[in-house]
């Protein structure tokens, strides 16, 4: 018995003396980047590995400090930006975030003023609207890294056997894909619940999602040129596409790939960020892994088009693309700024641009060069739309309300009844 | 003289039997042990309790979280929890959820005991093993097996049920509708709580002791009736505690649901208590409504416990 007691003694006592062992001292922030050590988040996998290292060396050259990038899934990235952010021992020093989220955690103090060296980063020619949602009266927090645009991918094969061709409304488009689809193929395969290519028809009709009514955010899905931009979505979705109501993260190039099963694809055409270029073509095994496959683009079976309007023209679609700040809790301040200044030069923007990543100096755009696809980018990005700069904002994608709210418009709901619905649920969050 | 007696008193007392006196004196030193332990606790459990239940009482937002003031608000938040349906739709089918996953947990789990003691060496010990390992199995590499088992294109259960002659199950898709959703979900769950299940009865089944068993052969008893009337009621404390157990588990299942949502669909008509909370609190950035509703869980759990409680200690004053 008492050897038992011991045992127990000496596990606890050893449990209290690791625990006070966890704290450490950090170096206090002399004001010079000398040797600081900093950390990057990056969400997701958008940034590709030259560009982070090239991040990594030019940080150790200008400081001799080392920079370590940790990457974040976009799924969680908002829980782990809020319990990280506030806490100077786990913040990052500076992070990636999605544009949309910028206005909640800019409006929470989560970041440094960078309003003294906005203009050495780029001033007027960053990308103005991801600079606004960055933005707290007037000065800046959160500055434009990147942005992507939206636009269509098509089975030239499939449109030509069925003498279709490029469509220059959105009703057309909505008729063509119709009539492209059969039980094994979607003509446009668009998730249910994917309201990031969805919106694309709310603000096509002249619709938002939410509009500020004097101080006040409110939801906007009722208006009637939302709820007539969700009944054309609503039409299309039911017509055009095989995917569950409830997909809202699909990876869609899956589908207008030959599948290598059956040796058809499953979709005729799809929405999809311009990056995913990389990804469709003929399918070959890659030579360097027996294991994977990569996709050559092929002009006489692939081709691009961007979303037409609802008079023709450019439908606007959703302005994805990210933000970077520096957070305020960071101890390295100095280290931090000067990676900024790192990913605001010409090189780094240029190499944005060269991987097909909308640099945020728009002086660079050249660099995204002038094949089909940056011009495809370029054209789509220009009428593109941001998602209100509500304080709320990224409550609002936290808490799935749009996935849920357009998987039951999908699933063929009374459109007006649900958008009063969710309107009151977006009502309760952005403000 | 004092000095004399109570040294007197003290030489004398190794010779005598243990009394109660002496043994409780000899008991302050395990106590003194017990303070350290019982201060972790404090510390780990009793703080975040603490912490949980003032910000329940709070506004406490994003901007709460970056260091503003947050209002105290006191039960408000309760009151909103209190009258909000969504909130009540999430209990039931948490509650139903537990309930029928525990009782199904069991059920296998049992059987899977009685199994054990019935077949041979070879066969428990495979038995044995292949349960180790569901039961070692971390939870995430598990789940995207299951996942890809479930998968709408590719999955292998598809491919296998559209097989049966008749069967139309090409692409059906698993996870988009609530109610296969949650059917998929406990059979997930089940899978990895019957190993803890079915080891725990085994032990208990090994206690049955072989004469009683063979009284009541002798006496005419089948197997069946040895089962229901000799072996589940020497059991039954084993029994109760893993079904207690077992529901606690299952109303907190967090990580399964998270992950099936990523793979399904993230809509409100398929959370959970924890997944709701998670929602609330890291999604739309609402701590104190969050706090709320863990309060409630707990006080959820605790009831659910306490019925349960009793029933042992009745059990025990009996025995």
């Amino acid at each position: 018995m008492k050897r038992k007691y011991a045992v127990a003694a000496i596990a606890t006592a050893a449990a209290l003396v690791l625990a006070g062992c966890s704290a450490t001292g950090e170096p206090a922030d002399d004001g010079s980047a000398d040797g600081q050590d900093i950390t990057l988040w990056l969400m997701g996998g958008d940034t590709p590995d030259e560009l982070r290292d090239y991040l990594k060396s030019e940080y150790a050259d200008a400081t001799g400090g080392t920079l370590t990038i940790e990457e974040q899934g976009w799924g969680d990235a908002v829980a782990k930006l809020t319990t990280a952010l506030p806490d100077a021992a786990n913040t990052p020093d500076v992070t990636e975030i999605g544009n949309t989220w910028s206005p909640t955690f800019t409006n929470a103090g989560a970041f440094t003023d960078l309003s003294d060296m906005y203009d050495e980063l780029g001033g007027d020619k960053l990308l103005k609207s991801f600079v606004e949602v960055g933005e707290v009266d007037g000065a800046q927090y959160a500055l434009p890294y990147y942005f992507g645009s939206r636009y269509n991918f098509y089975r030239k094969d499939i449109w030509d056997a069925a003498g279709k061709t490029v469509p220059t409304t959105l009703g057309e488009f909505g008729e063509t894909v119709k009539s492209l689809r059969t039980d094994a193929q979607s003509g446009f395969y668009v998730g249910g619940s994917d309201w990031r290519n969805g919106i694309s028809w709310i603000f096509a009709n002249g619709g938002e999602l939410a509009v500020k009514d004097g101080d006040e955010w409110v939801g906007a899905l009722s208006s009637d040129e939302s709820v007539a931009g969700l009944e054309q979505f609503q039409d299309l979705f039911t017509g055009a596409s095989n995917a569950p109501v409830t997909e809202f993260d699909s990876t869609p190039w899956v589908n207008i790939n030959n599948n290598d099963a059956t040796g058809v694809p499953e979709a005729a055409t799809i929405i999809a960020p311009g990056w995913a270029h990389w990804s469709i073509g003929d399918i070959t095994p890659d030579p360097k892994d027996s294991t994977k496959t990569v996709a050559t683009w092929n002009d006489d079976v692939f081709g691009t088009f961007v979303l037409p309007g609802v008079d023709g023209g450019v439908a606007p679609v959703f302005a994805g693309g990210s933000n970077i700040a520096v957070s305020a809790a960071s101890k390295n301040q100095a280290g931090a700024k000067e990676l900024m200044k790192i990913i605001f030069s010409e090189e780094y923007q240029t190499l944005l641009g060269e991987n097909g990543l909308g640099p945020a100096n728009l002086d660079y755009a050249s660099s995204l060069g002038d094949d089909q696809f940056a011009k495809a980018l370029i054209e789509s990005a220009a009428g593109s739309k941001l998602t209100p700069a509500a304080p709320g904002w990224a409550a609002v994608e936290g808490a799935g309300i749009l996935e849920e709210f357009f998987g039951k418009v999908s699933g063929g709901g009374d459109v007006a009844e649900l958008a009063a619905e969710y309107d009151e649920k977006l009502n309760e969050l952005l403000n | 003289m004092t000095e004399t007696i109570t040294r007197d008193v003290a030489a004398t007392e190794p010779a005598k039997p243990r009394t109660p006196a002496g043994r409780r004196r000899f008991l302050s030193v395990p106590h003194l042990l017990l303070i350290p332990a019982i201060l972790i606790l404090l510390v780990g459990m009793g703080y975040p309790l603490v912490w949980q239940v003032i910000t329940s009482m709070q506004e406490f937002g994003i901007k709460q979280q970056f260091g503003q003031p947050a209002d105290f608000v006191g039960l408000q938040n309760y009151i909103d929890l209190a009258t909000d349906p969504t909130m009540w739709q999430v209990v039931g089918r948490s509650l139903a959820f537990c309930f029928i996953t525990a009782t199904m947990t069991l059920v296998v789990g049992l059987l899977l005991a009685v199994l054990m003691t019935a077949v041979g060496r070879t066969a428990r010990l495979t038995l044995q093993i292949s349960l180790l390992l569901a039961w070692a199995m971390p939870v995430v590499a598990a789940m995207t097996v299951w996942i890809w088992l479930f998968d709408r294109r590719r999955g292998v259960v598809n491919y296998l049920l559209d097989m049966i002659p008749g069967v139309d199950m090409n692409r059906f898709s698993w996870l988009s509708n609530p109610l296969t959703f949650f059917i998929v979900a406990s059979i997930i769950v089940i899978w990895m709580s019957v190993p803890f299940v079915a080891f725990s009865v085994y032990a208990g089944l090994t206690q049955v002791s072989d004469e009683v068993l063979e009284a009541a052969q002798l006496d005419g008893a089948n197997g069946a009736k040895r089962l229901r009337y000799i072996i589940m009621p020497m059991i039954r404390p084993v029994i109760m505690i893993v079904l207690l157990l077992q529901l606690i588990w299952d109303l907190r299942v967090f990580t399964q649901i998270t992950m099936l949502q990523d793979a399904g669909s993230k809509a409100s008509e398929f959370d959970l208590l924890g997944t709701y909370i998670y929602k609330l609190g890291a999604g739309s950035q609402d701590f104190g409504m969050a706090s709320a509703v863990s309060i409630f869980v707990l006080a959820l759990t605790l009831a659910i416990s306490w019925f349960y409680v009793r029933a042992l200690l009745k059990e025990d004053e009996q025995s």
